[in-house]
């Protein structure tokens, strides 16, 4: 049982390690001073109040909102069909298809954004916030297939076989009885999809221009010029909401199954 | 359904996702590369290659990169398989508040996430603020923007990474194999070295080749903990094509960035013992 002891005492380290570092910057965003302090030395608002009153964060904070959503949804409405293609059908060169469907997740960010900008931004004149849609987009699907197929594996095909049987049409049958069935499966893909876009920066990194930035691009460059703990405030935020979105997604849907 | 509905309805169902990866994501990658062997007249030519091969920060950069991979994979792979087995072992609702836990990190806004190591790491931070306490230094130690502060916010990302993989490679072991063991007179410590280990290496394989090359490709933590300073690759590439505007060195930085991501990822699928 020596083992086990020494193994406990590696995890809860690790989770000190882990955890630790978002309990420092939650403290330190009361801090009263201007420059980061750990611990703070008196308690203020301040930063809160100034990092809601920075308009640049609101603007970039819907820009991130809106980005999040279109790309997920659109990312799941290809995805979907995508995934129940590949779990319950086999074709030749469906592992090929496989690689190709999750080349996304593999070929780095930074390199997607930047060809991304290369061509469509500069040799098409795409607008900006177009490209930042479709290059968010195209990283979300992999997720999405995953996600979804995941959750397709483990519903019974015979109980959609008995409604084609009984007259149900192939559409009909998937909207009727595959989806409702899946549909936690769905959901985890769109929180998971979700918060992936709006914590993206590698892709939105190049897919800036006048008027048109994300939240996370914001914020880092704002900790250019500025070394007040606003950005401590603001993190603060993303990660309370953080933790309530995958602490109360654990609980409905078990949402680190999908990872 | 008859053998060309199934097609038809196969095509319909692959067509979307198909169609939108060829044009957002194949094409553009294809225009970056052939780009990349194209002179400023358009000639063909390996020009822009030599030119950033032949560079003295490219290759400092290339290799620190590479180091900092090789110090932050086995890091990992030390703490996570002791706390994976710790994991597995407990009861369900258990081990979904973990597990909930080691993804928090990974589903963090980045920038949040890295932002905290400069409370701890700054120069009026957690660890010299506690250091100047204990008087055990007169002057702040200088920790942000090192090779050091990157490797601590590189672990804090990928750990959960290793952790989910191992976790589940874990898991499917029967419980019987590890009893067998025991009960045949293989210690703790053997059991888990020579069964449990060499039966998760594939899942370990796994794990290693995301976290190596997670690193190899990471942006946000080297660009907020390493800064100017300490460029790594995906860093330098940025500073190429946004600060210098030398959209061939960039270029050619995607490229080789691209290269490296995918030796390692088949060397590493050659590893596995189950390769498919």
């Amino acid at each position: 049982m020596r083992n086990n002891k020494l193994f406990t005492a590696i995890l809860i380290l690790m989770f000190i390690f882990l955890l630790g570092p978002f309990l420092v910057i939650i403290i330190a965003s009361f801090g009263s001073e201007t420059i980061m302090r750990f611990p703070p030395k008196g308690f203020a608002m301040t930063w809160y109040e100034k990092a809601f009153a920075i308009k640049m964060f609101r603007t970039t904070f819907l820009i991130s909102l809106k980005t999040g959503l279109a790309a997920t949804f659109t990312a799941l409405v290809m995805g979907i069909p995508a995934a129940y293609a590949m779990v319950r059908h086999n074709f030749p060169g469906k592992s090929k298809v496989e690689l190709f469907f999750s080349a996304p997740a593999i070929v780095p960010g930074l390199v997607v954004g930047f060809a991304l900008l290369r061509f469509f931004i500069y040799y098409t004149k795409m607008p900006v916030i177009m490209g930042l849609y479709l290059g968010h987009t195209a990283i979300l699907f992999p997720y999405t297939v995953r996600v979804v197929s995941a959750s397709l594996r483990n519903f019974d095909p015979s109980v959609e076989e008995a409604a084609v049987s009984l007259g149900s049409s192939p559409l009909h049958s998937f909207i009727a009885v595959v989806l409702p069935n899946i549909r936690s499966g769905v959901i985890a893909a769109f929180i998971l999809a979700f918060i992936t876009s709006f914590n993206n920066v590698p892709i939105s990194l190049f897919l800036t221009g006048p008027g048109v930035s994300t939240l996370p691009i914001q914020m880092l460059v704002y900790m250019e010029y500025y070394f007040d703990p606003t950005i401590a405030a603001l993190s603060s935020i993303l990660i309370v909401f953080t933790v309530i979105i995958i602490q109360s997604a654990e609980k409905v849907l078990g949402i680190s199954r999908y990872m | 359904m008859n053998q060309i509905n199934i097609k038809r309805t196969l095509l319909l169902l692959l067509l979307p996702g198909s169609v939108f990866l060829l044009f957002f994501f194949v094409l553009p990658l294809i225009f970056v590369f052939t780009e990349s062997f194209h002179g400023s007249t358009g000639e063909l030519t390996l020009l822009r290659y030599t030119e950033v091969l032949k560079s003295k920060q490219f290759h400092f950069v290339y290799l620190r990169t590479l180091k900092i991979a090789l110090i932050v994979t086995p890091l990992a792979v030390l703490v996570a398989y002791p706390s994976a087995y710790i994991i597995t072992k407990m009861t369900a609702g258990k081990k979904s508040v973990m597990m909930s836990l080691v993804i928090l990190p990974l589903m963090t806004s980045p920038v949040a996430r890295t932002f905290a190591w400069i409370v701890i790491l700054g120069r009026f931070g957690l660890i010299n603020q506690t250091l100047a306490a204990v008087k055990v230094t007169s002057e702040p130690l200088r920790l942000m923007y090192t090779e050091g502060a990157i490797v601590a916010g590189l672990l804090q990302l990928f750990m959960p990474i290793m952790v989910l993989t191992l976790v589940s490679a874990l898991e499917n072991i029967p419980e019987e194999v590890e009893e067998a063991a025991l009960s045949l007179g293989s210690g703790k410590t053997g059991t888990f070295f020579r069964v449990l280990v060499p039966l998760s290496f594939d899942g370990l394989i796994m794990g290693v080749t995301l976290v190596f090359t997670g690193c190899i490709t990471a942006y946000v933590t080297p660009a907020i903990l390493g800064g100017s300073k300490v460029l790594t690759l995906s860093t330098l590439m940025r500073q190429e094509a946004l600060v210098l505007m030398n959209w061939e060195g960039a270029t050619v930085i995607a490229v080789i960035m691209i290269v490296t991501t995918l030796v390692l990822y088949n060397t590493l699928r050659l590893m596995r013992p189950r390769s498919l």
